[in-house]
């Protein structure tokens, strides 16, 4: 029987004589590039939070001054008291930096990067010099978005969906440049994610190394495989309809002018045909690093892996053409909403597939309740939540009542928090170890998950109810209404729960800080995982592997019965193992 | 297992592999992007489309009144030739023949350039004589133009046809331009002596984007300037 | 060995091919005395048939493995989607 557990990988580190800035701020190495992702999309995902702040603060307590709200200017809170144009831009750029700042490029940016080359055995990306572009033209439109918090007549306001005429017109909006440069950042970002999914379906296509056929890919390359199929042919279609809304604030073109022939619905149809590939570019990655996770922490295979892969190419497939279903109440042609409330509802059926294979997985599994499992395991609880919420709004009737009401918020946070975030606290807890040498605190991981799960819980539940009750959003002071006043006591529950959410994650910021000096070293595979990556040194040396190395079978072999460990390594090569076939002529 | 010896061909996909899409990364990466270079031109030509079907019953400006179409048929014209030019280029050196090579890809640029300068003029007539963005400058010549014929001048649909004209020549415009600038670098490269039968991905992969934006012309020129 | 050695195509005769077209394209537009219905047809149809010449044999789709065909075309039914969708706006 084979002894994997302590041999060090026969890997000569490549000489490596980079400069500094080389290395570590303009650096191609994919690694690099998703580690500057990470700390980008973690400042953002914090400042979207400190956004969601100040929109519970008046919502718990409309009217009141906000403590510390000294700070802010006169012209959006005179004594801390936020302003409804204030609260507005609030909202919007909450929406905006988490959507596009944080979630996407933390799951894609981060994980897409550092996960993609090593998993399949290649040096790098197909392209690392775009990879390095594709950073830096992310960067920049974070910053000009992070800029337009600032300039003198304030951020963009007409929500992070940015609907036509509210946001083409200055004298509707009351906002001139900080509109102009939202539209500027996001097609910077369209940029960066284009370049990105360029990267990664060739590098997935061409570069596997020997063995690594389409379906011994781990789930995770498979999940970001169509997520960068579905960014590609997305963010095209965002970076055009966000040049056109450009024009229109500065050149004064008609497109979604309906007195001059214009059509205001043109926007939102552009928009959704992005924005909904967008939403399972937020939940795929996150669905793929879960079915890693869950198999390691069950010591099992992954239940029915490949109806998890045709239902990743099924969610791919028919996210295209669901978008109309965020435009039921837009007054759009009737005949187009019922068909898209068809749609809508099959696309339900490959993600509920997915939850019965995660089960499946668990059952009877020897399991290991880890930090990364623990999330996983509350993405998948939280998911379900979110997807239920889903079937009700898919039905065009449904949705009429609850359409832009709190109801939806509720969904959009319990797949995004506790879908994609969950996901992404256990995918950064899981790959920690690779990508930085140290382990972050078992303890504190676990006193982190259960706070984050009570105070998510806390907070995102009511807002259901407070949907079927019509409470709408985006409102500023819902007293102003007779039929909310009897749900104010509920929205002061729900941002006392918030803060508490808030507070929860200063132990995750610490727990990723600290650790990067304190934390414990890392063994080889401290996970007892199969993917390629655990072959290698924590951290891996630039280039990965001196010789690329060869795959021996499928990624989830655990508790398999010819090795005495309960896990089998891809490239492990057994006595019964074939070689794959003969590789191609020589080339580059 | 052995390392790649000194016969490497570049020109094939990477190696040792699993079998992808049989084509070097290079290819596969711009064949990648211009299916993302659709998605975009379908945004601004889709738009335009449903713009145009959403007017009527106010008319559209007719064919050559508002636009000149003796300018653009050359220019569509210049533009074929260049992407035939191109494609001799790439076929010269794929046959071993260096030097003729750098006289197609010459032709390629010359005529490209010609083109985005034609356009250039074109633009700065049309403005010159009220046509913009945002429709029919008041006061302007083409203004006074379609008060007296507001039919054949599309007089009611003025702003959607200046917000759909420059947002969709202009782009395919900034591509071309891209293009010629990306053709100069490979051009200089050229003339260093990077290009040989055994590695001519980049004239290959340049020729690809140079073609597509040639193909969206053929579109734009038909469906903006014929129609 | 570079990829599959085959003849060039003729190169020159694609040339006259799209030449022709494009007259006959302006011909249409501006001389013959179809109604406008069947103009725009023709029209669209000509301007496909050039654009799929240089797919074909300039962009060498042609020549290329179904694979590399199929990244081509995948954006193509998802713009037909969107246009016609955003289409039956204006119809009801």
């Amino acid at each position: 029987m084979s002894s994997i557990a302590a041999a060090a990988p026969a890997v000569h580190a490549h000489h490596d004589d980079r400069s500094f800035i080389r290395k570590y701020i303009f650096s191609t190495d994919h690694k690099i590039i998703g580690i500057q992702f990470l700390f980008v999309s973690l400042f953002f995902l914090f400042l979207g939070g400190l956004l969601a702040m100040q929109i519970r603060w008046q919502l718990g307590y409309p009217g009141r001054p906000m403590p510390g709200g000294g700070i802010l200017p006169e012209t959006m809170a005179p004594g801390g008291v936020i302003l409804p144009e204030y609260y507005i831009q609030l909202v919007t750029m909450h929406g905006t930096f988490m959507v596009f700042f944080a979630i996407m490029p933390l799951l894609v940016g981060v994980f897409a990067n550092y996960l993609i080359p090593l998993k399949i055995g290649a040096h790098d990306m197909a392209f690392p010099r775009i990879n390095m572009w594709s950073f830096w033209s992310a960067f920049t439109g974070g910053l000009v978005m992070f800029a337009s918090l600032f300039v003198p007549e304030g951020a963009a306001r007409a929500g992070w969906t940015m609907y036509a005429p509210l946001s083409a017109r200055h004298d509707l909006s009351g906002a001139g440049l900080g509109q102009e440069l939202w539209s500027i950042s996001i097609v910077l970002l369209g940029l960066s994610s284009i370049l990105g999914s360029l990267n990664y379906i060739t590098t997935i296509i061409n570069n596997r190394t020997p063995g690594m056929t389409w379906f011994r890919l781990p789930l995770s390359v498979w999940a970001l495989f169509i997520t960068a199929i579905l960014g590609l042919l997305a963010l095209p279609v965002l970076s055009g309809a966000a040049i056109m809304l450009l024009f229109e604030q500065i050149l004064g073109t008609h497109f979604f002018d309906p007195a001059a022939g214009g059509q205001v619905l043109l926007w939102q149809h552009l928009f959704w045909f992005f924005g909904h590939p967008e939403v399972y570019i937020l939940i795929l990655p996150a669905m793929g690093m879960v079915s890693d996770i869950v198999a390691n922490g069950s010591r099992k295979p992954i239940f029915g892996y490949h109806s998890m892969v045709f239902a990743l190419v099924g969610i791919g497939f028919l996210g295209w053409v669901v978008w109309g279903h965020h435009m039921f109440m837009s007054g759009m042609n009737p005949t187009l909403g019922s068909t898209f409330m068809v749609t809508t509802m099959i696309i339900s059926v490959p993600s509920a597939i997915k939850v019965f294979n995660w089960m499946g997985t668990m059952w009877r599994g020897n399991l290991r309740f880890h930090v990364p499992m623990l999330n996983a395991i509350g993405f998948v609880a939280m998911f379900v939540i979110g997807g239920l919420s889903g079937v009700f709004m898919a039905a065009t009737p449904v949705d009429m009542p609850i359409h832009d009401t709190y109801f939806i918020v509720a969904h959009i946070h319990y797949v995004l928090f506790g879908g994609s975030l969950f996901a992404l606290f256990g995918a950064i807890t899981f790959w920690y170890p690779n990508m930085f040498g140290k382990m972050m605190n078992e303890r504190w991981g676990k006193i982190h998950f259960w706070l984050t799960m009570l105070f998510f819980n806390l907070t995102f539940f009511p807002m259901h109810i407070l949907g079927m009750g019509g409470h709408m959003r985006r409102i500023y002071d819902p007293t102003q209404y007779n039929f909310l006043k009897p749900y104010q006591p509920m929205n002061t529950f729900i941002t006392i729960a918030a803060f508490a959410l808030f507070a929860s994650q200063l132990i995750f910021a610490l727990n990723f800080i600290l650790s990067l000096k304190w934390g414990k070293k890392a063994p080889l595979n401290p996970w007892e995982d199969n993917g390629l990556e655990w072959t290698l040194p924590t951290p891996p040396p630039h280039g990965n592997w001196d010789r690329p190395p060869t795959v021996y079978r499928g990624p989830y072999e655990y508790s398999a019965p010819q090795v005495a460990e309960d896990y089998l390594p891809q490239t492990k090569k057994l006595p019964t193992d074939r070689e794959p076939a003969a590789a191609p002529v020589a080339g580059h | 297992m052995a390392h790649a010896t000194a016969t490497v061909d570049v020109m094939r996909p990477p190696a040792p592999a699993e079998r992808g899409v049989d084509v070097y990364n290079l290819k596969l990466g711009m064949w990648v992007f211009l299916a993302s270079e659709v998605m975009f031109f379908t945004a601004l030509i889709g738009s335009y489309i449903v713009l145009r079907f959403g007017a009527s019953p106010n008319p559209w400006a007719q064919p050559g009144k508002v636009l000149s179409i003796q300018i653009t048929a050359f220019n569509t014209f210049l533009l074929i030739c260049s992407s035939v030019s191109m494609v001799k280029a790439y076929a010269s050196i794929a046959d071993g023949n260096v030097k003729l090579m750098k006289v197609w890809l010459l032709v390629t640029i010359l005529c490209g350039a010609t083109f985005v300068g034609i356009q250039v003029y074109e633009y700065t007539h049309l403005i010159h004589h009220g046509f913009q963005p945002s429709g029919f400058r008041e006061g302007s010549e083409l203004a006074e133009l379609a008060a007296a014929d507001p039919v054949k001048y599309g007089a009611a649909t003025a702003g959607l046809y200046g917000s759909t004209f420059f947002t969709m020549t202009g782009f395919h415009g900034f591509h071309v331009t891209c293009g010629v600038i990306s053709m100069t670098y490979v051009f200089i490269r050229a003339l260093r002596g990077k290009y040989s039968q055994q590695d001519h991905r980049g004239i290959e992969v340049i020729g690809l984007y140079w073609h597509f934006v040639d193909l969206v012309w053929i579109i734009l020129f038909t469906i903006v300037y014929l129609i | 060995m570079a990829e599959t050695r085959h003849a060039h195509p003729p190169y020159l005769l694609i040339w006259l091919y799209l030449f022709v077209l494009t007259v006959a394209e302006i011909a249409l537009a501006f001389e013959l005395p179809f109604s406008r219905n069947v103009k725009l047809i023709l029209l669209l149809l000509l301007a496909l048939w050039k654009a799929f010449l240089v797919a074909m044999f300039f962009m060498h789709l042609k020549f290329e493995k179904w694979n590399l065909r199929l990244i081509a075309i995948v954006p193509l039914p998802l713009a037909l989607i969107l246009v016609l969708a955003v289409i039956t706006e204006h119809v009801w």
